[in-house]
């Protein structure tokens, strides 16, 4: 029973589907594409080279920063203790269950692929359905990496910082709620 | 300024990290997963930084102030939060969308409706990863119980009138 619980959580801390071209990328290229002759159309095909190379410049300033999360991202779940976190966001976790969820949603890195699966894992290994919820609630609101990488690129620290600190709440009353709902639908 | 300190935090991380998963004898998967995730990553960031680009070009400059600027109101706050999971792309896009948006005279409200209603319930991540990873209960569980928080989060900030 033990084997197999540790199984189905390895199995879902290696990263996800990992095909070089799968749906999601479909779908970026064709929307790059659409965007990019949208622009052609109103200001002509100079103006598309002009962003494309302004992109790249920009790629040059960030790629350090995305290689080395890249590296975190790729390098942590290595050292997860996965069974420890397991344990304590098990149905019976309280308040405390939820906070490490959400505490793991803030801290270990990785895209959709990564997390959503990690989340299967969880629920499979034990974890109760307001931990996940918690886990994926706090994931896509302050996932640390993506915040240091993407959105403190773009947008200013003010406002980052303005969202993080309304945000900070939500992943544990959201966890506290499922578990009322399910609670109610099991009475 | 705000790229140098990411970079800089993120090299101390990555060099803990590396000595950690070092001295864990994990040193070559570290570095095969790390290689992996690249050649997964770096294809997709081009691209999307190439449309988030060609998206921001398209933003009609000219209107945001009218839509989503401070007398914009709740349907400023409506219309971001409904922008904001059919936004297509990773973050990159929807953050640099937002920050266009900023510039070019939104308030501070509707673009954190937008922002967050991508971050909880973007199209492409509910379609595509959450609903076969985790299934239809879990998925609705958590859309049930954070369905108003772009809105609620948005709303307190209008209401506190930060930003310009």
């Amino acid at each position: 029973m033990d084997l197999a619980r540790e199984n189905v959580t390895l199995r879902a801390m290696t990263p996800g589907p990992r095909k070089f071209i799968d749906s999601g990328f479909v779908i970026l290229i064709v929307v790059t594409l659409v965007a990019g002759a949208a622009v052609a159309w109103r200001d002509g095909w100079g103006h598309v080279g002009e962003v494309a190379w302004h992109t790249l410049g920009f790629l040059g300033i960030l790629l350090p920063k995305v290689l080395l999360g890249l590296f975190v991202a790729a390098a942590i779940p290595l050292l997860l203790p996965r069974e420890t976190i397991a344990s304590w966001i098990g149905r019976d976790s309280g308040l405390k269950g939820l906070a490490v969820a959400s505490l793991a949603g803030v801290l270990i890195p990785g895209g959709p692929s990564m997390s959503f699966a990690l989340a299967a894992g969880f629920l499979a290994a034990g974890a109760d359905l307001g931990a996940a919820v918690a886990y994926v609630t706090s994931w896509s609101l302050l996932s640390l990496n993506r915040i240091l990488i993407w959105e403190l690129t773009f947008l200013p620290y003010d406002f980052v910082a303005l969202r993080i600190l309304l945000s900070l709440p939500v992943p544990i009353i959201a966890g506290a709620l499922a578990r009322a709902l399910m609670r109610r639908a099991a009475a | 300024m705000n790229i140098l300190i990411g970079t800089l935090f993120l090299a101390l991380v990555a060099a803990w990290v590396g000595r950690r998963v070092r001295a864990a004898g994990l040193g070559a998967e570290a570095k095969a997963r790390y290689l992996r995730t690249a050649a997964f990553t770096l294809p997709r960031m081009l691209v999307a930084l190439l449309g988030a680009g060609f998206l921001a070009e398209l933003v009609p400059e000219g209107h945001i102030e009218e839509l989503f600027g401070a007398s914009s109101g709740w349907r400023g706050l409506f219309l971001a939060t409904v922008l904001g999971p059919v936004t297509p792309g990773g973050a990159f896009v929807s953050f640099a969308l937002g920050a266009t948006a900023l510039k070019a005279g939104a308030a501070v409200g509707p673009v954190m409706a937008y922002v967050t209603g991508w971050s909880l319930f973007s199209m492409t991540k509910i379609l595509a990863y959450e609903m076969p990873l985790m299934g239809r209960r879990p998925t609705w569980m958590r859309v049930a119980v954070t369905w108003p928080v772009p809105l609620l989060l948005g709303a307190v900030v209008m209401a506190a009138g930060w930003g310009p």
